[in-house]
């Protein structure tokens, strides 16, 4: 679930210092042109992240630390007419990265509840928070991740990956036959020199590559699509199912960029060019751009933005609030946008949802100055 | 008849709920409903009236809406004068308010004895990093005490910064009644704001006595006390900050009279229930409780009144504040009214909000309904000027239940709340937290007509208005329909709102309360104040003044004590996501 905790995490400890004294904003005007009428939709708990919508639009799957035993992220999906939240996880051990299957409505995520030292780790975080120390959030990309769904039909789970190493960051294609993924298997399953074993300790993350497998997974092991050095992650379907999106990082895992690929890893297209953390990438449903979020404006300010599919053009900024604004996903019909942010105060995220103005992006990206070369 | 009420609330539903009410509470009838006046009786009254015509009853043992309560409205000096005999010479006499003034907390009376000059009076507690005394080394029992007024002026910063924390008057009669000091004479030394002037008696209403006499008095008074020292050099003396500058005993015999003449007025809170539809016999906590104050400022002659010099005197009609709160209490009753009641409605509208939030305060002491009786309390002040459809919620830390219940309703509602969870804020649910009933309240935050005669029924937002009263009666009917009442949770003051001392320096900021900016969000500017001169505006951000970092409205009260009248201070400030400085010039605050 890096699409989220990479922001706040992996890396800050690293670059936090070059950015102290940002300069906060206020909402601006620019901002309302694109989001209007922005409210929050998460309170509760700790932190909420990664909203993904029903294909009906009527809910969202999202992730959050709110159960006062688990520390730890657990899937909830939040039903928009009644307000109600209902935990889709079995609230054990650590989970990230919920989506909902666009034919069946069954809950895919990625979860360690069957690793036996689970509760262990859940009560040694809590006891950690208790004693009033303070580190920054690390995701861990636990080896122990693995994808499940949940039927909605039955309300039963079913695990959908056995191999050791992190298999998370999962999204279904919009025939809900396939599911793409990211994983750090590769690490696991061969013998590694003793500069990878090394990297292993340091960042595991190095290791993560796009997958792609089915969805009912019948057993045919699934295709790895990615084999550069560095972290690939967080991969969704365009709308019409034919490309990829993803974020891949440099091999010190500094900057990332967006890409699109086909669906057997040819035809890799970068489609961003900042130098610094563009991830956490989504088409909007027309399929004619992409949102995703970028900390070029400063370390720990990230901001959503905007992008022709090709990115043949500059992108174009979108929000204009200091702190962390990410995660952006458009509701199925386009119309709206729901996003993490840390507008509503403090440095924790929660989920804000707003009326997207799609004519006013297009004419955005209309008027945006050709990409600079790379 | 029935069916006729129905096809008019039908026709009426698309018409605002809370439009008549403010537009008829701002209107200049209500003369600004200031607390004690006949504006606010004819105020409450008609609250009382719409109440009734929505079947409200009075509280049980009750048989009106109206609950008055007597209050301190001010106090005034009753002729305190001072004695002063130095050495030899002949006894001097002084009277008359330039010279002697008591302090509002003074206790009335007669003492006479020596005095001892205790330079600025200040005492900082032990557990603080930096050691100052005014009275080390002095004997001050049975005595009079003479210390200057504010802080040392020429400090350092930092030392600036601990010593305003203990300036407050009140703080300094502690101080002195805790030596043993049977009096306290303040004066105002030549190289302070105000130099040599008695202060005057503000409008304090807390009644609650020092347990000294306590008077301000001028340079002339002071200068004949201390003889042939020269005030003016103790004070450069002591202006260094040095802790080690001591005090001294005078020659001086001083015969002191102090008289404070408290005015008692009656206000009026409006008190009403809707019972519940069901039995509560088994319902935990049975009462849910709406509130708002209802009292403004009237014609802004009390001190709170920020109006320009043109404005001052008229009206100040508070359509914002705080006809809004009240019109929104007065909504979400009518929409209850109609609705199945597992628990009691209170409604309370309070008086005196203005001046110390004494009506609610009054109603919690009351007994009338215990406190323990309340599931929740939600309270409204100032919900009418929204702006990007921002709404903050305060107190959220008085139970655990409020997030997942706000995230419930607002889902529906589609705000873009903001969360508070202090319940010290200036409004009365600050009553009810201290009583211990888990509360919350709403704001839409301040603005530039805050506090003045154009806080005006037209410029509230009306739809956004009556958007809140829907979130809050989805919030009362999940609160009536639990068979567990919200549990309260203790939320510990912070030192920083706890310590505040009265602010001396006048900057025009208006600050905006809603706001969760890492800095000083203003709200607005005060036309022609100093803010204003130094080209501030609504929407920056002030994230520097003085040398000091703001991250919030604490960080800048401290900051605006640290200040000098009239020494502009540098001023960074955030506009449109771009770092600026400008020099802002505080001026004295009367």
């Amino acid at each position: 679930m890096i699409r989220w905790c990479l922001g706040l995490c992996t890396l800050a400890s690293v670059l936090a210092s070059t950015v102290s004294g940002q300069a906060p904003t206020t909402q601006s005007s620019v901002e309302r042109e694109f989001l209007s009428r922005v409210r929050r939709l998460t309170v509760e708990g700790r932190r909420a992240g990664e909203g993904y919508w029903a294909p009906n639009g009527q809910s969202l799957v999202f992730q959050s630390e709110r159960e006062p035993g688990n520390p730890f992220y657990q899937i909830y999906r939040l039903n928009l007419a009644t307000g109600t939240s209902t935990r889709m996880s079995p609230g054990l051990g650590k989970t990230t990265c919920a989506f909902i299957n666009p034919v069946t409505d069954d809950v895919l995520f990625a979860s360690t509840h069957h690793d036996a030292s689970s509760k262990q780790q859940q009560d040694e975080e809590l006891a950690f928070r208790a004693s009033g120390k303070e580190r920054r959030y690390a995701w861990d990309y636990d080896p122990e991740m693995e994808l499940y769904v949940r039927s909605s039909a039955t309300g039963t789970l079913r695990r959908l990956t056995n191999a050791r190493g992190y298999d998370a960051e999962a999204s279904y294609s919009p025939d809900g036959q396939w599911i793409a993924f990211s994983s750090t298997r590769d690490a696991y399953n061969r013998d590694l020199s003793a500069a990878e074993q090394k990297q292993l300790g340091v960042d595991p993350s190095y290791f993560g590559e796009i997958y792609l497998m089915r969805a009912d997974a019948d057993g045919t092991p699934p295709t790895r699509l990615t084999s550069v050095p560095g972290y690939d992650g967080g991969p969704f379907f365009s709308p019409d199912g034919t490309r990829i999106i993803w974020r891949r990082f440099d091999e010190a895992g500094l900057i990332a960029d967006v890409w699109t690929m086909k669906l057997d890893g040819s035809d890799p297209r970068q489609i961003t060019t900042f130098a610094s953390m563009s991830w956490a990438p989504y088409f909007h449903p027309s399929g004619e751009y992409i949102f995703f979020a970028s900390n070029k404006l400063g370390f720990e300010n990230f901001e959503v933005f905007i992008v022709d599919a090709d990115g043949r053009k500059e992108p174009v900024r979108v929000t204009y609030t200091d702190g962390f604004d990410g995660l952006p996903v458009p509701s199925p019909n386009g119309q709206q946008l729901a996003w993490t942010s840390s507008r509503g105060g403090g440095r924790e995220g929660q989920i804000f949802l707003a009326q997207w103005n799609h004519e006013r992006a297009r004419a955005a990206l209309a008027a945006a100055p050709a990409r600079k070369a790379p | 008849m029935v069916l006729g009420l129905g096809l008019a609330h039908a026709q009426d539903a698309a018409r605002s709920l809370t439009k008549d009410h403010v537009r008829t509470l701002a209107s200049d009838r209500f003369e600004g409903r200031a607390a004690g006046t006949s504006g606010e009786r004819r105020a409450a009254d008609y609250i009382a009236a719409q109440l009734t015509r929505l079947g409200a009853k009075p509280l049980p043992g009750q048989r009106s809406l109206l609950a008055p309560f007597v209050f301190t409205a001010g106090s005034r000096d009753g002729g305190s004068r001072v004695g002063v005999t130095a050495g030899t010479a002949a006894a001097r006499e002084f009277n008359g308010a330039g010279d002697v003034l008591a302090l509002s907390f003074s206790d009335d009376g007669d003492i006479s004895g020596q005095v001892v000059f205790a330079g600025y009076g200040i005492v900082v507690p032990e557990a603080q990093s930096l050691s100052y005394d005014s009275y080390a080394g002095l004997d001050v029992t049975g005595k009079l005490v003479l210390v200057l007024r504010y802080f040392p002026e020429n400090a350092d910063q930092a030392t600036r910064a601990v010593l305003a924390r203990y300036s407050d008057l009140r703080y300094k009669a502690l101080a002195a009644r805790q030596r043993g000091a049977r009096g306290l004479l303040v004066v105002t030394g030549p190289t302070s704001p105000n130099a040599g002037t008695t202060i005057p008696m503000t409008f304090d209403t807390a009644i609650a006595g020092s347990g000294l006499s306590a008077a301000s008095v001028s340079a002339r008074v002071a200068q004949a006390i201390l003889g042939d020292r020269s005030l003016d050099e103790l004070q450069r003396a002591l202006d260094t900050g040095n802790p080690h500058v001591a005090g001294m005993s005078t020659d001086s015999q001083v015969r002191l009279h102090t008289a404070v003449v408290r005015q008692r007025q009656t206000g009026r809170n409006v008190v009403a229930y809707f019972p519940a539809t069901t039995s509560v016999a088994d319902v935990e906590r049975p009462w849910v409780a709406l509130g708002a104050h209802y009292d403004h400022l009237g014609r802004g002659l009390g001190g709170n009144s920020l109006a320009s010099r043109t404005d001052a005197g008229r009206p100040h009609l508070g359509a914002d504040d705080n006809a809004s709160g009240t019109a929104a209490v007065l909504a979400v009753a009518e929409q209850l009214s109609k609705r199945p009641r597992a628990r009691h409605v209170l409604v309370g509208l309070w008086s005196a909000e203005e001046i110390g939030l004494i009506g609610s305060a009054a109603f919690v002491a009351s007994g009338g309904l215990k406190p323990g009786e309340i599931a929740a309390y939600l309270n409204f002040d100032m919900v009418g000027r929204m702006v990007d459809n921002r709404l903050a919620v305060q107190a959220t830390g008085t139970s655990g239940t409020w997030p997942a219940l706000l995230e419930q309703v607002n889902v529906a509602a589609g705000f873009d709340l903001a969360l508070q969870p202090d319940p010290y804020q200036p409004t009365d649910v600050a009553s009810f937290n201290q009583a211990g009933v888990p509360s919350l309240s709403f704001t839409t935050g301040a603005h530039v007509d805050y506090h003045k005669p154009s806080d005006t029924a037209d410029k509230i937002n009306y739809e956004d208005l009556d958007r809140i009263v829907s979130l809050a009666s989805s919030i009362v009917e999940r609160v009536m329909a639990a068979p567990q009442a919200p549990v309260f949770a203790k939320v510990e003051q912070s030192q920083q709102t706890a310590g505040r001392t009265g602010l001396r320096v006048f900057t025009g900021t208006v600050p905006d309360y809603t706001a969760e900016a890492k800095g000083l969000l203003l709200g607005g500017v005060v036309g022609g104040g100093p803010a204003e001169q130094a080209g501030l505006q609504k929407g920056d951000l002030i994230v520097e003044i003085a040398g000091q970092t703001i991250a919030n409205i604490y960080d800048y009260t401290y900051a605006l004590e640290l200040l000098k009248i009239g020494q502009p201070a540098n001023v960074t400030y955030v506009r449109s996501g771009e770092r600026r400085q400008t020099t802002l010039t505080p001026s004295a605050r009367k």
